[in-house]
């Protein structure tokens, strides 16, 4: 509701730009943005460098994921493979430390620290704000290398609205997106339903002979292992008046990941259990417009993402036997479930932003969260839980015209770990159409449940390792500074930041002497009852330096033609635990790569009232990525052509659009052998189709609209 | 008083909930557990009164799966009076081997369950042979199951047939010194020709310095100090056992006079797997040069193999001199075990019913 409100009110009331479809760039600099300082702010000028990405860069890129969008349209971003989903880096930074919103909530629940991004449709946005660097000050937890604010899309100006789109494509990847939007009176109701699918992909059937008993030629490992996920939603709004409005958010999401079940090698591509997720989450703001902008919000949310084996074949589990005594033996059975790891947050917020004397800003705020796990296998007692409170305060100066000074501060009381202050300060100088942006921030990130109560015993080869948490964890911290320059003049945009961000503290599993292990531990957890266990303890024990620079640049050619691209270069050193050796050793950070680019080209034509034709050529390339073991990612480009048709007038409300395109024209596909790291794990060459009819009634026609004969699309 | 009873309502109402959700969770327990020994019972073919367990850690490789084939076959032959089972004790690897289907799907069902089945059925005699090569961590854990089993532990077995029921241990290969005398002399006669040639370097496993359960990591040292009796050749190292390592082993040729050469390299484990693959005959560190090696605070060089290791250091040792074959794979070691089995010795006392009330 936070930002998503704020979204709501600038685009439905003072600036409804993104409502409309022919998206230019200097419509987009006009574009409001919030999430920056948590106010709106043109995009021109908000005082922390933001990057959006638009429904209609979104729409001409024909995007399966939300994966793909932010791979295609911004150089910072890299994904890797992983058994559970792709793993998102940020700057050379990994999700832990990325926070990741939808309209201004925080994606809860996280495997390894990766949060699910299928919970995102990308036909459900309207658009994407990212704002690299630190945001801890504003967002608290987890902001230590980015932001990222996914806002959905809002049909709350329709009497009546529907849609359905479906994407086919290679690989039967399908996507489904419906959404029944209406308005009665002061309610506005929005049901949205998306599923997506895909089969997954094999680039190779060769398994690392180093990694293999003999080189293997038929392995069933796939690249992309198969996945269907579904998700329903309901927003229902009630605005007794001009001032108040009311907001409700439920969700529920299921996915479920599978392996290959067709294994022939057991020691390699032989898998007995998917993994499958239940997330729910339920929330409701409120907001009261004071004079001007300024306005009181309270949010309040609860979320859970549950985490489940599903066996697909008879497996025997750590767990507890009929006597109640722990057993490595727990035998469980096809189709029947194990909860991994239960994890719910319940989050309070009330924030305000009052206009002060002498061109300032003030925001302040106090935030409650409290954070549950449930892990019957994995913590003492299956369960354990963490609270924060926080009050911040953040003030904008404008005084005068040429200068934006943001400043703020965070004051968090922790649980565990007590007293936290994160502060950050940035400036804006404005020259012209040069606008000069330069900040320090600090982020943190509070130890998770898991890190604190960990309490779970593996045994690999023949050693058993008793992982600890630790309840005496700090939190981890991260300097960012950053310094940089845009310049912006009609059609042409371009900017430059450099950034240097240093992080402190970082949480690690650290081999400790038996003597670390507790008074009082059951007798299993010092292995079998004789004291044969090698303990491993969460601390704080890891540094991080990542150092880069950003640069972007957009140019309208014609009202027909646009051009654009990014690029990312980045350098990052890490001080890593070494659990073989028990030490610190300095290292790059895994996936690194120095270069990475995207570059596209977008053509736009009405030829009639009927008809309008879209086609874009994208490009994006990465050089070496570099990991310790398993080999390098390798070098890649790709590049994606896309087209889109819009049909009808819609002067019967409906609409038509198609979308088609073939990703990775070139065919590169990339056939490291299984148990090696990807540069990219593209399939080669696909094909993609997309069907979008959307009926809406009774719209709220604004003099953008009118002027530009546009009436045909609703977003 | 209304507030206290809605209060008391309100306990009674949770306990009643949590009362019930205990037991719904102990069914499944208790119903997992009956359907998969119904499973394994039903593996169980009962031909003779005695019962042979073998039990080994396990693997996921195929090579070893042919190792344990064999044992089994082996052990059918030498004891047709017995009925002979094989149980690994690594999970991943039972679910792994049991799932996969290139060949058949194997079921190596964890000892406790197996022990379970053999009671169930009342054999008269049951010996548990342990695969292992010393008495080590992994041989720990057998005796445990073994315990559990004559304890009955889960309550659901004949307390009378627990009372009368004769169990027997078969020792490890290398469990007692005159183990290690037996085995070098069996070694020498399958390898003299080797060491004739060159250097054979064995590599065990080891226990980690952190536990050396009973310690049984001198018998690699036993070892090496009998097989140089035949010939000054012959060495012992291992993966894990502390001032054992390759390095250690290197510098022990050195100081024997052994500068260059061949150098054989074979498992001393019961089946050529990962380690074997890997640690012992892998390209891990194929690009280290002597100069630069980094060693851990033990001594040792991590992520670099036996194989590349010897020939870094100037010894010839290639693929050609590699033995890759686990000692249940020589005829005449397996045999060893074999007598281990026939020489096992009867547990006494190992009953002691955790439920002497049934």
């Amino acid at each position: 509701m936070r930002k998503g409100a704020l979204a709501l009110l600038v685009l439905t009331c003072s600036l409804p730009l993104s409502a409309q479809n022919e998206t230019t760039l200097s419509e987009k600099l006009e574009e409001v943005v919030v999430t920056a300082t948590g106010t709106p702010h043109m995009l021109k000028d908000v005082p922390v460098q933001t990057e959006i990405i638009s429904r209609r860069q979104i729409e001409q890129l024909g995007a399966a994921s939300f994966e793909d969008i932010l791979s295609q349209l911004s150089a910072g971003f890299d994904f890797n493979a992983g058994d559970m989903g792709s793993q998102m880096t940020l700057n050379g930074l990994g999700n832990n430390y990325i926070l990741i919103m939808i309209d201004g909530k925080r994606l809860n629940g996280d495997n390894g620290g990766e949060n699910d991004l299928g919970r995102i449709d990308p036909h459900n946005i309207d658009h994407i704000e990212i704002v690299k660097g630190a945001g801890s000050a504003l967002y608290g937890s987890d902001a230590m290398t980015g932001v990222i604010n996914v806002i959905t899309r809002r049909h709350d100006d329709q009497a009546l609205y529907l849609e359905n789109t479906t994407r086919g494509g290679s690989y039967m990847d399908l996507r489904q997106h419906n959404s029944i939007g209406f308005s009665v009176g002061k309610f506005t109701s929005l049901t949205t339903f998306q599923m997506q699918h895909t089969d997954g992909w094999q680039n190779t059937a060769e398994e690392d002979p180093a990694q293999t008993e003999y080189h293997i030629f038929d392995s069933r490992n796939k690249t992309v292992n198969m996945y269907t996920n579904g998700q329903i939603g309901e927003r229902i709004t009630y605005a007794p008046s001009d001032r108040l409005s009311f907001e409700a958010d439920g969700y529920l999401y299921r996915k479920r990941i599978f392996r290959p079940t067709n294994g022939r090698h057991p020691s390699c591509d032989v898998n007995t259990f998917d993994m499958k997720y239940r997330d729910a989450g339920a929330s409701f703001g409120s907001e009261y417009k004071l004079k001007g902008t300024d306005r009181i919000t309270l949010d309040i949310s609860w979320d859970r993402h549950a985490y489940y084996y599903h066996y697909t074949d008879t497996t025997l589990e750590e767990g507890y036997d009929p006597n109640g005594k722990y057993t490595p033996y727990y035998p469980y059975f096809p189709d029947q479930e194990h909860l991994q790891s239960d994890q719910q947050r319940t989050m309070a917020e009330l924030k305000g932003v009052f206009s002060l004397p002498y061109g300032n800003l003030l925001s302040a705020g106090a935030e409650y969260r409290f954070d549950y796990l449930h892990a019957p296998m994995r913590v003492k007692g299956g369960r354990a839980d963490d609270w924060t409170t926080a009050l911040y305060l953040q003030d904008e100066y404008t005084g005068v015209n040429w200068l934006n000074i943001t400043a703020g501060i965070r004051l968090i009381e922790n649980k565990a770990f007590g007293f936290h202050a994160t502060p950050k300060i940035s400036a804006m100088f404005k020259v012209a159409d040069l606008r000069i942006r330069t900040g320090w921030s600090r982020g943190f990130k509070s130890p998770t449940p898991k890190e604190q109560g960990y309490h779970y015993l593996r045994t690999m080869g023949a050693t058993t390792f008793f992982y600890m948490g630790n309840p005496d964890l700090k939190p981890q911290t991260s300097d960012y500074l950053s310094a940089g320059v845009e310049f912006s003049r009609g059609g042409f945009s371009a900017s430059v930041t450099g950034y240097r961000n240093e992080l402190y503290n970082m949480i690690t599993l650290v081999n400790v002497p038996l003597s670390q292990i507790p008074a009082g531990e059951a007798p299993e957890y010092m292995g079998d009852g004789s004291g044969q266990v090698t303990p491993r303890m969460y601390m704080n024990m890891e540094d991080a330096r990542t150092m880069g620079i950003d640069a972007s640049l957009t140019w309208r050619i014609t009202s027909d033609i646009t051009l654009g691209g990014s690029y990312s270069w980045l350098d990052t050193k890490a001080h890593v635990y070494d659990t073989k050796h028990s030490r610190l050793s300095e290292v790059t950070i895994d996936g690194m790569a120095h270069h990475k680019g995207n570059l596209y080209g977008t053509w736009q034509h009405r030829y009639n009232d009927a008809y309008r034709m879209g086609i874009g050529l994208y490009g994006r390339a990465s050089s070496t990525r570099y990991y310790q073991n398993n080999g390098n990612g390798k070098p890649y480009q790709i590049w994606k052509l896309t087209t889109t048709h819009d049909l009808g007038r819609g002067k019967n409300g409906m609409t038509w659009r198609v979308e088609a395109g073939i990703d990775n024209i070139l065919d590169y596909k990339e056939t490291t052998p299984h148990g090696l790291h990807y540069g990219t794990t593209s399939p080669g060459r696909t094909f993609y189709c997309t069907l979008s009819l959307k009926f809406s009634k009774g719209r709220k026609m604004n003099t953008r609209d009118v002027e530009k004969g546009s009436l045909d699309d609703d977003d | 008083m209304k507030k206290f009873r809605f209060i008391l309502a309100a306990m009674v109402a949770i306990a009643g909930f949590s009362f019930v959700s205990c037991d719904k969770e102990s069914d499944e327990t208790k119903n997992n557990y009956t359907r998969y020994q119904d499973a394994v019972d039903a593996q169980i073919n009962k031909k003779n009164d005695s019962a042979i367990l073998l039990v080994a850690f396990g693997s996921t490789w195929e090579q070893a799966f042919g190792a344990f084939d064999e044992t089994i076959e082996d052990y059918k032959k030498a004891f047709p009076k017995s009925d002979v089972y094989l149980s690994y004790s690594s999970a991943i690897c039972i679910n792994r081997a049991a799932a996969g289907e290139n060949g058949v799907s194997r079921n190596y069902y964890a000892p406790n369950f197996w022990l379970h089945g053999l009671g169930a059925k009342q054999y008269k005699e049951i010996t548990v042979q342990s695969l292992q090569v010393i008495p080590g961590e992994e041989f720990s854990r057998v005796v445990n199951y073994i315990k559990d089993f004559g304890n009955n532990s889960l309550g659901d077995l004949d307390d009378k047939y627990l009372s009368e029921v004769t169990i027997k241990l078969g020792m490890p290969l290398l469990a007692a010194q005159e183990d290690i005398v037996t085995t070098a002399r069996v070694i020498d006669n399958v390898y003299k020709t080797k060491a004739a040639e060159g250097v054979v370097a064995f590599m065990g496993h080891g226990n980690p310095d952190s536990y050396d359960t009973y310690k049984a990591n001198i018998r690699y040292n036993q070892l090496e100090e009998e097989l140089q009796k035949f010939s000054p050749n012959y060495f012992v190292g291992t993966v894990d056992a502390p001032e054992n390592y390759k390095v250690q082993v290197l510098e022990r040729m050195k100081k024997a006079g052994i500068t260059s050469g061949k150098v054989y390299l074979h498992p001393l484990m019961s089946i050529a797997g990962d380690h074997a693959h890997n640690d012992m005959g892998g390209d891990d560190g194929e690009d280290m040069n002597p100069a630069d090696y980094e060693y851990n605070d033990e001594g040792e060089i991590e992520d670099l193999s036996w194989k590349c290791f010897f020939s870094q250091n100037g010894y010839s040792c290639g693929e050609d001199e590699l033995i890759m074959k686990g000692l249940l794979e020589v005829e005449s070691i397996r045999n060893l075990w074999v007598e281990h089995t026939r020489g096992a010795e009867t547990l006494e006392e190992v009953y002691h019913s955790m439920f002497p009330e049934e």
